[in-house]
């Protein structure tokens, strides 16, 4: 047994005369301590002018007294109903219901990712597409969405495998929406490797967004994403239907800035390398939005892990790197943005929420979005599926034969995904100085914890939006010219693509 | 709102903690350091260590950080603790705030949500917001591609 010693720590006392502050939340990134509020507002002090806002001695003259006034984090001339405006546009999101309806028009698929989380079946598992029948009874369903905006997306498996019913959910839905007046859209998740001719066609002639995945280098892209039979060309075939789509655009005089496909990268360790790189190869297919994604730590097998992944810290030093290439490129002129970075700058930067189902509070899985499977089977989101997929049901909140718009949105299931991912009352989110603009994910927790709750510390989405936004604050403390405040707000402004208006 | 939240400035607080080498322990008096702010501190430290909790008296908590390896690291355990010890004090200001603005909050939250009928005052927003963002727009980011120009 070791010998027990007794030792003490002399601190400085942080003296807070609280009577004089508005509410709000801090910490400490880089060399400044970060103020946020409900509202979204911030402020960077340093720690002498920390100390000085908490003893309240930050008053009128005082250099930061005005930008602290006015962003409400002084109790001086404070608005509250000004700050009830800011907090209820914030959350503008929490009347309107679901806006984006996954449809799984089928589970097969031609390539077998290392990374698949998806449950996926060979091609031969034709039992596996959804029918007809089920698909106009999803779109029925979707469409009861009391939310003004609905986006159809279209996943699988690999979607475009069921084309005929991928092209009767756009065409029933836009039929139907003559009476229920939405703003429609369409956007099909593919990986190219099923694409023709005739089908590029016709998703371009009806205005169907693509989104495909690229994730960088021939070298990494046909590693990560082996295409069953065809070892290597994955690659070449998504590249090469990228500009096909994308010369179609243009062919029909749309404007390239606002369609073109858009692509998805997840990370493996190979890409960690490849950072510049895989920024350089989107920029010359011109795509402007990449998103850097790490990967989800659960469904792997030991081994796997072992070959493609890494630690979150690992991860954030590859984001961080990329990022500044990125920010690099925008000061040369270069139009790229990284789409996580937007997402956050949309929050930090502008009176509203983006509306990012998986990073917002309640998280959107059965508020915001909703997924119908193959079979009918409904769930709060496409996560809850794929544990479906897995042999737990768990989140299976209904069926489209027999569960009502109604009864599914107000399933217990998905009240527990709504308490579990509000912010406000979970342990240390509640008093996180990212709150205002994070988002947790319960349905993650569960696959990694068994446990919708789980522990922050312990959880990658935790480390991983602290660390991205962290970063954003540091970049913009550190920008004597304004420079990347100007780059980062370009990010946020957002021109939308021609919705159906049908 | 109450005074009672002030404290007075620019003291020197210490910080009693007992160590083995292999773990630090803090017993905290709850008077000086609210409950809240002790179980909040101790959390930020779950990835870092374990964390044990316990009652020795009325209105003390003892709280035992563990190292996850159980390696004996006195240095280690001397950042731990001064860590420790900063977030206890970051904590204890989150509560002295949270505690003198919880009245501000609720009231600024029921403006915003619960002044009216849900759908009615959701209505209301969302039309003083779209009058709102095409006064704002001044880089006309919101017109449709096919009315400026760059259409079909
Ligand atoms: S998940 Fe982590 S970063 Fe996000 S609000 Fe909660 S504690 Fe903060």
């Amino acid at each position: 047994m070791s010998r027990i010693t007794t030792k003490s720590l002399r601190l400085p006392k942080r003296s807070v005369r609280a009577e004089h502050l508005g509410y709000f939340r801090f910490g400490r990134i880089g060399k400044h301590v970060v103020l946020t509020n409900d509202a979204g507002e911030w402020s960077q002090l340093t720690p002498g002018e920390f100390d000085a806002f908490l003893m309240g001695n930050v008053e009128d003259g005082h250099p930061r007294f005005e930008e602290l006034r006015e962003r409400g984090f002084l109790r001086a001339d404070l608005d509250l109903d000004d700050m009830a405006r800011k907090i209820r546009r914030k959350r503008r999101y929490l009347g309107h219901g679901p806006h984006l309806a996954v449809l799984i028009t089928t589970l097969r698929c031609n390539q077998s990712c290392a990374y698949c989380h998806a449950s996926r079946t060979d091609m031969h598992r034709t039992d596996t597409d959804m029918s007809l029948e089920t698909a106009r009874l999803a779109v029925d369903h979707a469409m009861k969405t009391p939310s003004p905006y609905l986006c159809f997306e279209y996943q699988g498996g690999e979607p475009t495998v069921n084309f005929d019913v991928l092209k009767f959910c756009v065409e029933y839905s836009r039929e139907r929406n003559k009476q229920e007046g939405k703003t429609l859209d369409h956007s099909v998740v593919t990986n190219m490797t099923y694409m023709n001719q005739e089908r590029a066609d016709w998703l371009v002639a009806n205005k169907v967004l693509v989104c495909t995945s690229l994730d960088g280098p021939e070298s990494v892209h046909n590693a990560n994403r082996p295409w069953t039979g065809k070892k290597a060309a994955a690659y070449e075939s998504v590249v090469g239907w990228m500009k096909y789509f994308n010369n179609k655009y243009v062919e029909q005089g749309l404007d390239p800035e606002l369609w073109h496909v858009d692509a998805l990268m997840t990370s493996t360790k190979r890409s960690l390398k490849a950072g510049n790189q895989i920024v350089d190869l989107y920029v010359d297919l011109g795509i402007r939005n990449i998103h850097i994604r790490p990967l989800n730590p659960f469904g792997f097998a030991t081994k796997t892990w072992r070959a493609i992944g890494y630690s979150m810290e690992e991860w954030l030093g590859y984001y961080e790197r990329t990022l500044d290439y990125i920010i690099e490129l925008n000061k040369q002129g270069v139009q790229i943005m990284e789409g996580t970075a937007a997402t956050f700058l949309k929050k930090m930067l502008t009176p509203d929420d983006p509306n990012f189902v998986d990073i917002r509070t309640p998280v959107g899985s059965g508020t915001g979005q909703i997924c119908y499977g193959f079979d009918g089977s409904i769930f709060p989101s496409d996560e809850g599926r794929m544990v479906h997929g897995m042999g737990d049901s768990i989140f299976k909140i209904g069926d489209v034969y027999n569960t009502s718009f109604e009864e599914a949105v107000n399933h217990p299931t998905v009240r527990s995904i709504a308490t579990a991912s509000y912010l406000d009352t979970l342990p240390m989110c509640a008093t996180c100085w990212n709150a205002p603009y994070c988002g947790v994910r319960p349905l993650h927790n569960y696959m990694q914890f068994g446990d919708l709750f789980a522990q922050r510390p312990l959880t990658g989405k935790c480390q991983q939006h602290m660390g991205i936004v962290g970063l954003l604050f540091k970049r913009l403390a550190n920008d004597p010219d304004g420079a990347v405040a100007s780059i980062f707000r370009r990010w946020t402004i957002d021109r939308p693509r021609l919705a159906d208006e049908t | 709102m109450s005074d009672t939240t002030t404290q007075s400035p620019s003291e020197m607080e210490e910080l009693v903690y007992d160590t083995d080498g292999r773990r630090v322990a803090f017993t905290l008096d709850e008077e000086l350091y609210p409950r809240e702010a002790i179980l909040g501190a101790a959390y930020l430290f779950l990835d870092r260590c374990f964390v044990f909790l316990e009652r020795p008296a009325d209105q003390k908590v003892q709280v035992r950080l563990k190292t996850k390896d159980g390696a004996s690291d006195p240095d280690a355990l001397e950042v731990l603790a001064g860590e420790f010890a900063n977030a206890l004090l970051d904590q204890v200001v989150r509560f002295r705030v949270a505690e003198s603005t919880g009245q501000l909050r609720e009231y600024a939250f029921a403006r915003a949500f619960f002044t009216t009928p849900a759908q009615s005052s959701i209505d209301q927003l969302l039309a003083e917001l779209d009058d709102e963002e095409l006064e704002e727009d001044d880089l006309e980011v919101a017109v449709p591609w096919e009315q400026d120009g760059g259409g079909q």
